[in-house]
């Protein structure tokens, strides 16, 4: 495998937890705008532990994504007031806010940026991105996750059967955000160099897309939008001068004609089924 | 270094004009012999191909740059072949756009040197994708070296493999703001910056300060420098701010997309003023924001230069330009395609000098030579005059002080970026 | 000095407002963030320096911008939000978010990264008022606002097409029921909105006299700031947000705050969702007409 291939692989798993950092949130039905927030947040938390106090990667991961899910946690209660469009929009104000935190605080070089990670290998990526992407399918198939779904369908129904939308919705918040934070410990360690350009509203938009377009439906989507969304720009150098034209186009074609995103609970089954009944 | 009369004798090969292998000779080094064993030299390498890779970003907001160094790269790969190769090699240069994005020029570092096998990569060009194209240049050990990142310290972080063939803006600023001074009877400035933006950042907030005081003139608003982001289009209640401070001067910090929005807005408010800058301010298109206006940057090449050389350069480089799809109909040769043309040249400089075999077999140990060649160099000829690298991997080499007035750059002062100021 | 920041503040505001208001006729009645107005006006802008550097005038290119935009507009509507109608709020947002994509490759590629200039002769010329100043653009970009502000409430209020507007708003069925033809109603709030971007696009370029491909993006997103200040639901709440944000702007450059412009426009937004969703001058929280 060439270099080439593996650094595409290692984005396509950032990707993919940035992703999952969305499903995780639309599960419940709010849809944000603003996880590059998150994501900023667990990427300079963790480069700062990393580079500045020597910590190992794997526990600095841990903390910053620790930290960036209480962030989700305190960041979902006002978001509880919100729903649809409305959310979309405010999530959007705080990544900006984010973003431009990010720009003015010295500490972590504002708009220069901040060095000094050490590389990570695509694999060690990969063991993260790969162990919440089983996670999250396994808890789709839990108590928990229908009760998501609940609380998406029907917040009032699921009142009634005495479910607690409040905690539902707060603590896929800071689930969410946590994975996204998880991301981006991991994006600054690939890069080596962050900067608040890096996390701004193409940023979330990004992560958005891979979910709807990847499915919407099932936790694996993310990882076919991840990859979709990584390998595109690549593969339309073809059209050269043009090929953001063509991304834009398959964009709008692909939510056109596959709504509900390329892999659904259908094609999935039939995948996990074939899969399953192989030796 | 003296010159004298090699300065004819120009070792950027394949410019029009010098055909053949009196060009390829001259090319080689041997420029004081050119009846001397060219054509032996000039075989040695026949039969083989030799790869270099471009990053240029020829979509998103430095567009323009992108496709004009594309079509130089072009050019260049054009005149060497045509004038017999490099050493009797064909020289193919694989160009690639990166859309100015950091992770995209990371990706193309590392195709460049897996899957498309070259010696060297110029580029990429901003410094937000060197921050993270250049750290895989490294591991990967392959020479690169950017034709347009200033933002200190960049290559700094990235030795032995990163160069850039620009001078850092702090050496720039030690030539410009002292004519500034004498020139305009400065006595005291405001700033402001794109707060969006390290380069424009770092020269507005970090190395312009520092030279204004040590030439002693004021800065007025240096407690609270005034700011604006890249993208805004109204500038308006800025330089109302700083029109009310009366400074003799202003600073910008911001590259010339946008000091074009910041120049408007003070012809607009009949605050006519000199400004200053850094490289980044170099354009033709800022000569059009305000033509009663004087810009004062640093260069090291720009439209209307002069020198045989650059006479040259342009005139092959200009007819293509302006046929260059969404370009525009009066383009001229920017200083990146300079840079771009000088960094290839180094290159094929040192696959002539070192030795390099072009075999897949022995590509790690020719990407090193051409490292030790670049790290070494001495005597290149680029268009200001000689290059060579500091331990830093910054270009040292003569530059000027402009002034863009009336639609047109006019060299005011001449400098050198050598730590003692002279030794270009 | 202060007097000249006001000025300034306005017209930032009347250009916020300007665009605000394309976002807020599509987003108060449908429902649906249309991403692609930024870039609508980003290309209105380029439509009317094209003409007026081609040596025409200046109303000619007003025309051309606000008829372009509206082109592209029902395009947009066509394409990217009427067969999504029935889908979820985000899927009509990231379709637009396509065509916003499309619209800033196909300016770069036909206009070049460089800004577009107007040349110096046509630049704008200034009224002195006292101490501080003004120019003729400046007075353009303030009337037409109001004037197109205006004859917008004209056609919400008084004609058919503003009754059906507000009939679609509050219920789509029951506006066919009584006989709106409710989806040539949509195609024409989107139409709308693309003339008062085409129009915003020129006078901000005519005005500034240098746009660039990515000149839509940050300005988009600070007008959807001001159409929630204004009240999303309210178009004309962003005839004082527009203003109230552009003076906050100016005011934290006067006062040393440049660098957290952003973050004071933002958290305003973030605050009247939060606290006041029908916006800084809307009445009660859930009635009240939405256009």
């Amino acid at each position: 495998m060439s270099t080439y291939v593996a650094g595409l692989l290692a984005d396509v798993g950032i990707g993919l937890l940035g992703g999952l950092s969305v499903y995780i949130i639309l599960a419940t039905g709010q849809l944000s705008l603003g996880n590059a927030a998150f994501m900023a947040v667990g990427a300079y938390l963790c480069a700062a532990l990393t580079v500045l106090l020597n910590l190992p990667l794997t526990a600095a991961l841990v903390i910053a994504a620790a930290a960036t899910g209480v962030m989700g946690i305190v960041v979902g209660f006002p978001a509880l007031r919100l729903r649809g469009i409305y959310l979309a929009m405010a999530t959007l104000g705080f990544g900006e806010m984010t973003r431009s935190f990010f720009l003015n605080f010295g500490f972590t070089g504002g708009a220069n940026g901040f060095h000094g990670m050490q590389p990570v290998s695509t694999l060690y990526i990969w063991a993260w991105a790969a162990g919440v992407l089983v996670l999250v399918t396994v808890l789709e198939r839990s108590r928990l996750w229908l009760e998501l779904r609940a609380v998406n369908d029907d917040e009032v129904a699921s009142g009634l059967v005495g479910l607690n939308a409040t905690a539902i919705k707060v603590g896929a918040f800071g689930f969410g955000a946590a994975v996204a934070g998880l991301g981006g410990g991991l994006f600054a360690h690939h890069r080596l160099y962050i900067e608040p350009a890096d996390f701004g509203f193409e940023k979330s938009v990004e992560m958005v897309l891979m979910v709807i377009l990847g499915g919407s439906t099932v936790a694996p989507g993310a990882l076919i939008g991840s990859a979709l969304l990584t390998i595109l720009p690549e593969a339309l150098r073809v059209l050269v001068d043009w090929r953001f034209t063509g991304f834009g186009a398959l964009l709008i074609l692909v939510l056109l004609f596959r709504r509900q995103g390329i892999l659904d609970r259908h094609l999935w089954r039939r995948l996990a089924g074939r899969r399953g009944a192989a030796p | 270094m003296l010159h004298g009369h090699v300065v004819r004798t120009w070792r950027l090969p394949g410019i029009v004009g010098a055909a053949g292998f009196l060009g390829a000779a001259a090319v080689a080094g041997l420029a004081l012999a050119a009846d001397a064993p060219q054509l032996t030299q000039a075989g040695r390498l026949a039969g083989q191909e030799i790869r270099i890779g471009a990053i240029v970003p020829s979509s998103g907001p430095f567009a323009e740059w992108g496709k004009t160094n594309t079509i130089t790269l072009k050019m260049l790969e054009d005149e060497v072949n045509k004038a017999g190769g490099v050493d009797g090699a064909k020289l193919k240069i694989t160009i690639y756009d990166d859309a100015a994005r950091p992770a995209q020029a990371a990706n193309l570092m590392r195709k460049l040197a897996d899957d498309d096998q070259v010696l060297a990569v110029a580029g990429p060009l901003t410094s937000s994708a060197v921050e993270v194209a250049f750290p895989v240049a490294n591991q990967a050990k392959l020479p690169a070296t950017s034709q347009a990142s200033s933002k200190p310290g960049v290559a700094a972080l990235n030795r032995p493999w990163g160069f850039r063939n620009t001078i850092d803006e702090g050496v720039l600023a030690r030539a410009t703001v002292p004519y500034l001074k004498s020139a305009y009877k400065v006595a005291s400035v405001a700033i402001v910056y794109d707060a969006k933006d390290a380069v424009s950042t770092s020269i507005a907030k970090g190395v312009m300060p520092a030279v204004m005081k040590a030439e002693g003139i004021k800065i007025l608003n240096e407690d609270s420098p005034v700011s604006f982001n890249t993208g805004d289009i109204d500038v308006s209640a800025q330089i109302t701010a700083i029109k009310a401070l009366n400074p003799d001067a202003l600073v910008i910090g911001a590259d010339y997309s946008q000091a074009i929005t910041i120049i408007r807005e003070m012809k607009r408010q009949g605050f006519v003023k000199p400004v200053i800058g850094g490289t980044p301010l170099i354009s033709s298109a800022i000569l059009k924001a305000a033509a009663d206006l004087p810009i004062v940057a640093p260069a090291t090449f720009y439209a209307g230069m002069k020198g045989d050389s650059v006479a040259k350069f342009s005139a092959s480089l200009t007819p293509p330009l302006r046929k260059g799809a969404g370009l525009p109909a009066e383009i001229e040769p920017s200083m990146y395609d300079a840079n771009i043309y000088e960094i290839v040249n180094m290159y094929l400089d040192a696959v002539r000098k070192a030795g390099v075999t072009g075999k897949p077999a022995d590509l790690a140990a020719d990407r090193e030579k051409i490292m030790k060649d670049l790290t070494d160099l001495k005597g290149f000829r680029g268009f200001s005059g000689p290059i060579s690298f500091n331990k830093d991997g910054d270009a040292i080499k003569p530059f000027f002080v402009v002034l863009g007035k009336d639609g047109r750059w006019t060299e005011m002062v001449r400098g050198c970026s050598a730590p003692d100021g002279k030794s270009c | 000095m202060l007097l000249q920041q006001v000025i300034n503040g306005l017209t930032l505001g009347a250009v916020y407002t300007l665009i605000a208001l394309s976002f807020s006729l599509v987003m108060g009645i449908l429902g649906v963030l249309n991403l692609a107005i930024a870039d609508l006006f980003m290309l209105g802008g380029y439509f009317g320096l094209t003409v007026v550097i081609g040596g025409h005038s200046v109303w000619l290119a007003i025309a051309c911008a606000m008829v372009g935009a509206a082109i592209l507009a029902f395009v947009v509507e066509r394409v990217a939000y009427r067969p999504l109608r029935d889908a979820p709020v985000i899927m009509p947002l990231l379709s637009t978010i396509g065509f916003s994509i499309i619209f800033q490759n196909v300016a770069l590629n036909l206009w070049g990264s460089d800004p577009l200039q107007l040349p110096d002769e046509l630049f704008d010329e200034r009224i002195a008022i006292g101490p501080a100043s003004v120019g003729v653009m400046q007075v353009v970009v303030l009337a037409v606002a109001i004037i197109l502000v205006a004859a917008l409430a004209a056609i919400v209020q008084k004609t058919w097409l503003g009754r059906g507007l507000r009939a679609v708003a509050e219920n789509w069925d029951v506006a066919r029921l009584l006989g709106v033809p409710a989806s040539r109603v949509v195609s024409a709030a989107f139409i709308l909105s693309g003339l008062l971007s085409g129009a915003a696009g020129v006078l901000i370029g005519l005005h500034y006299s240098a746009i660039t491909p990515f000149t839509g993006v940050d300005t988009g997103l600070k007008a959807i700031a001001v159409m929630v200040v204004g009240g999303v639901n309210r178009i004309w709440g962003v005839l004082i947000a527009g203003p109230l944000i552009g003076i906050i702007e100016v005011m934290s450059i006067v006062y040393g705050g440049s660098a957290a412009r952003d973050m004071v426009v933002y958290g305003l937004m973030i605050l009247v969702l939060l606290v006041r969703p029908q916006g800084l001058l809307g009445g009660t929280r859930t009635e009240g007409q939405r256009v």
